[in-house]
């Protein structure tokens, strides 16, 4: 890389007009909303701040439970849509006839409007009229109808498992693009050293995907973390809140009970955790890439 | 093994029959996976109303018809004009966050000066936060910037909040490209600026399309709470608000509903058609030999 | 392409920048639905011509949203000058002074059905003026009835006989007896107060005390109890439009829903009749529970006084009586009259939604009516599920909702 004076001005001329963009548009929106949590904001015209108070409430009630049960509920999701992705892509990679069908029959699950795709996942989950319920009833696996979102556990998987048919059409077109990335002669030249399909994945296939594993897995946890239409669609949050979430607990409070400040330290919370973890991710990785390279 | 055959496909991309089952029967589990809540959306897109709820669970409809296809127009008269917003809102969202994205993924891949850092963690922040919640602000903000109830009040923020992600894959991708074609460059006394143009940019091209990809789908199907704040005027309406036209006060009208979602997905399935065939795979090859 | 994405172009940034003089007055309505009733657009344009200078610009926005942006809207200081609002969130908008009051006068509030005026009364004076009301009846399947050797003729009555009907159709016939909706939806709470107001029961008193943890209250939470394990399997998982549409497929012996689903049975070949809900044992009288929705006037709009006027034109007798089409809206009529005696004689289903009215009681007003659906749902869905006794989830949830008042 060339280090100069010219190369320095042209490498934040680039960034320039992106920043420019964010800071008028996103960096008020932000402020105000941090600037908010330190108030009782709410449909009142007056407002007061009340200091730490929110953030107080926050860690006083039952929310570690949501806490945990959050980053449980994004981990679970956000491995499933890694391994089904990475599945998937190097399925899609490979030269077989009709490949280019596939690729585009993979795109529905993200395209179509979420809250379409959610609707049509309450159908099949439904246990009187759903597919689901029903074709285990016809296979004789179950007694009797089975409402997949009645209880607790079901629902909490049911819902997962909606998340990530959402995700992992962009993970696996993602993912695709950097396999086809890798230059061919690697492999080639693995296979004349008689290497399996296996070993060649494993020893050249997934450590050159490394990076794109893992910025996708940690763009993936941001939006996993933050994800609300699917529960709220399908059980919102409940039954008995055994599906709520940090997301989910946030909008009940902003936008439900209308207490814009409580609200707007909730999200400050989730954002406080999510950059935790991510420059905890940051460094481990920096690790693992650079005990690698040695 | 030097079989002389007329397969001119690189030996690596032969496989045994067995391989071609296995691959096909795991594809078509993925696709399972993908597709089944389609295949029951079209099945109830085809069932008449007084049907859509019956018990035992039948897989083939009755009385199926494409009725609902017709009637869907009849029910919400707009709807066609929704699905233009649509189009016409992420086509534009996507050229700008472009317009953005490429140049600053490339700085961030290329160099690595003071305070880039920072400004790429910021970014990652603004993905953070969760569009519903800053709904307020935002509404303000557009309101003293005097966008509301245009097509800029829908384009603006969902480009904001789609250039995080779209900068984060673009990078990782670009980082890929080997820095010895930018050393080549300047060896043959290239500026920085045409090493990015001509030479990065092409190599770059799968990459960018298929960020290209996947902005234009978040902005065509996710537009939901954006348009339905800021916006008042019913012409300008995008998709997702459109589909929800089907929800009456009591009831709702599946089959019309299922059957709007899939007319309305078909025109962003025939842009990725024209699109992934830019998917094409690899780096020149032999453009720079390890 | 480029020519046409030019044109787009320039198209939308006149669109952008347009800011005509203000020649007429406009009145913003956020108006819930898909579309523009045509009763109301017959209207619209009468007053209009009426009202030279004024116009009534609509904004038609989906019932799943509606609320929400009236609400946004008006905390963000753009409000619209009226909006249709559930009449259960007058009080919140009322006490953070976002609308004015639209009191009305003797004579208008006598010719209401008694009760709907209290459901937008709140400190002596009404705040909504309103437009859309519902109740609901029990609904049962005679067909079922007469498969689990019960008279199909003869619904039950009370609360026992509600319970005990309910159980000897799930041993007789295997299916439910019942349909008991308990996801985490509005709804779930709205059946429970179906049982709370048809044993006089109470929430919150008129002067604000919460009343909730009383006999009649604990009884219903019984009855609830009681009736589950009789009822449709995951009860959880199932909100009013999927119990109605299990009750359309013949799956279910009784449910308890608003007069909708009078049409939808119609073009079944189920033989079904509905009657007033079931009695508790303290009950007065038939009672049901009274939701209406109204047009709420937000301030400072600029134009409060002339939207007050046009609410009260378009819900003035004649327009709503052609509004709600003789009961073919689905809606339940606002005021006695010759209209309604017509669409009893012709549809006598009607009636049980009527009957009900008289000591029928309305969606409790908090001031967080939100947090406090939520504590009440928790209530329902604990004692349905078995995770807590009926005395002590009440306890729980009446201690829960003072701060929500």
């Amino acid at each position: 890389m060339i280090k100069s004076r010219s190369s320095l001005i042209f490498a934040w001329a680039l960034l320039v007009p992106a920043i420019l963009y964010i800071l008028v548009i996103v960096a008020w929106p932000l402020v105000e909303t941090v600037r908010l949590s330190f108030t009782d904001a709410s449909l009142r015209k007056v407002t007061n701040y009340v200091g730490w108070r929110n953030y107080e409430k926050i860690f006083n009630e039952t929310f570690l439970t949501v806490i945990t049960r959050t980053f449980t509920w994004t981990f679970f999701s956000v491995l499933l849509k890694m391994v089904i992705g990475t599945f998937g892509a190097v399925l899609l990679n490979a030269a077989v006839p009709g490949r280019h069908l596939f690729r585009i029959l993979t795109m529905p699950p993200w395209i179509v409007p979420m809250a379409i795709g959610i609707f049509m996942w309450g159908w099949m989950y439904n246990g009187q009229f759903g597919m689901i319920s029903g074709l285990l009833q016809r296979f004789g696996l179950v007694d009797g109808p089975v409402a997949f979102l009645a209880y607790g556990e079901t629902a909490y998987w049911a819902t997962i498992v909606t998340d990530v048919w959402i995700g992992v059409p962009l993970v696996t077109i993602y993912f695709l693009a950097a396999i086809q990335a890798i230059p061919k002669d690697l492999y080639e030249a693995a296979w004349t050293d008689g290497a399996s399909r296996w070993t060649r994945f494993r020893r050249i296939t997934l450590p050159l995907m490394a990076p794109a594993i893992i910025t996708m897995s940690m763009l993936s946890l941001i939006a996993t973390f933050n994800s609300f239409d699917i529960i709220w669609i399908l059980t919102q949050g409940g039954p008995s809140g055994q599906t709520t979430t940090m997301i989910i607990d946030t909008y009940q409070t902003a936008i439900g009970s209308k207490k814009y400040g409580e609200g707007a330290a909730r999200a400050v919370v989730i954002c406080i955790f999510l950059s935790i973890f991510c420059i905890a991710y940051f460094r481990v990785t920096r690790r693992l890439a650079a005990a690698e390279k040695a | 093994m030097a079989i002389r055959s007329r397969d001119t496909r690189a030996m690596i991309d032969r496989y045994r029959p067995w391989e071609v089952v296995l691959i096909y029967l795991g594809i078509f589990a993925f696709l399972f996976f993908l597709l089944a809540p389609f295949i029951e959306g079209f099945l109830v897109s085809l069932k008449p109303l007084s049907q859509l709820f019956s018990s035992p669970y039948r897989f083939w409809p009755e009385n199926g018809s494409f009725e609902a296809y017709r009637t869907m127009w009849i029910s919400v008269p707009g709807f066609g004009r929704y699905i233009f917003n649509s189009f016409l809102i992420s086509t534009v969202a996507t050229c700008v966050v472009l317009i953005l994205v490429v140049p600053a993924a490339y700085a961030f891949a290329r160099f690595d000066y003071k305070g880039m850092g920072f400004v790429l963690a910021g970014f990652l922040a603004v993905s953070m936060f969760s569009g519903a919640v800053l709904l307020i602000p935002l509404f303000r903000l557009m309101r003293t910037l005097g966008l509301l109830n245009t097509y800029f009040a829908m384009i603006v923020p969902g480009v904001a909040f789609l250039i995080p992600s779209a900068i984060w894959l673009l990078r990782t991708y670009m980082m890929r490209i080997p820095t010895e074609l930018n050393e080549a460059a300047y060896m043959d006394g290239a500026s920085q600026f045409y090493t990015f143009r001509r030479v990065i940019l092409p190599i770059a091209r799968p990459g960018i399309v298929v960020v290209a990809i996947t902005t234009f789908i978040g902005a065509y199907a996710q537009q939901f709470i954006f348009a339905l704040t800021f916006n008042s005027k019913t012409e300008y309406m995008p998709l997702p608000v459109g589909l929800f036209a089907y929800f009456g006060k009591q009831d709702v009208i599946w089959n019309e509903l299922m059957a709007a979602s899939f007319v309305g997905i078909a025109p962003a399935l025939i842009i990725i058609f024209f699109l992934q065939r830019y998917l094409v795979g690899g780096l020149t090859a032999g453009a720079v030999k390890q | 392409m480029t020519t046409l994405f030019r044109k787009s172009l320039i198209v939308m940034a006149l669109a952008g920048t347009t800011a005509l003089p203000a020649m007429a007055e406009e009145i913003s309505w956020i108006y819930c639905g898909d579309k523009i009733d045509p009763v109301h657009e017959k209207y619209i344009k009468e007053w209009e011509a009426a009202n030279e200078g004024w116009t009534i610009a609509v904004e038609v926005v989906g019932w799943a949203q509606c609320q929400d942006k009236a609400t946004t809207l008006a905390a963000a200081g753009s409000p619209a000058a009226m909006a249709y609002v559930g009449s259960r969130t007058l009080k919140e908008f009322a006490l953070n002074d976002l609308i004015v009051e639209v009191p009305m006068t003797d004579e208008e509030k006598a010719a209401y059905y008694p009760n709907i005026v209290d459901t937008v009364t709140f400190e002596g004076t009404q705040w909504g003026v309103p437009i859309a009301f519902s109740t609901k009846a029990l609904y049962w399947n005679k067909d079922l009835f007469r498969e689990a050797g019960l008279d199909p003729e003869k619904p039950p009555t009370t609360w026992a006989e509600e319970i005990e009907y309910a159980k000897i159709i799930k041993e007789k016939t295997g299916k439910a007896g019942y349909g008991l909706p308990a996801k985490t939806f509005d709804n779930t709470m709205h059946q429970f107060l179906h049982w709370v107001y048809t044993n006089n029961g109470q929430i919150i008193d008129a002067d604000g005390n919460i009343v909730m943890d009383s006999p009649q209250v604990l009884a219903a939470l019984q009855a609830y109890k009681d009736i589950t394990p009789y009822s449709v399997e995951g009860a959880t998982a199932y909100e009013q439009n999927e119990i109605r549409a299990i009750f359309l497929d013949g799956s279910v012996g009784m449910i308890q829903a608003a007069v909708g689903a009078a049409y939808l049975l119609q073009d079944t070949d189920i033989d079904w009749g509905v009657t007033a809900l079931p009695l508790g044992p303290d009950a007065k009288g038939n009672g049901t529970l009274l939701i209406t929705d109204s047009l709420a006037i937000f301030k400072d709009s600029g134009v409060e006084e002339k939207a007050t006027e046009f609410a009260k034109f378009i819900t003035s007798p004649k327009v709503q009586e052609e509004y709600e089409g003789g009961g073919a809206a689905g809606l339940t009529p606002l005021r006695p009259g010759p209209a309604v005696d017509a669409m009893l004689a012709a549809n006598p289903f009607w009636q049980p939604f009527i009957d009900g009215i008289q000591f029928g009681g309305p969606e409790p007003l908090f001031t967080d009516y939100k947090g406090f659906q939520n504590v009440m749902i928790e209530m329902v869905q604990s004692v349905v599920t078995g995770a807590a006794e009926p005395q002590d989830a009440l306890t729980k949830a009446s201690a829960a909702i003072v701060e929500y008042k």
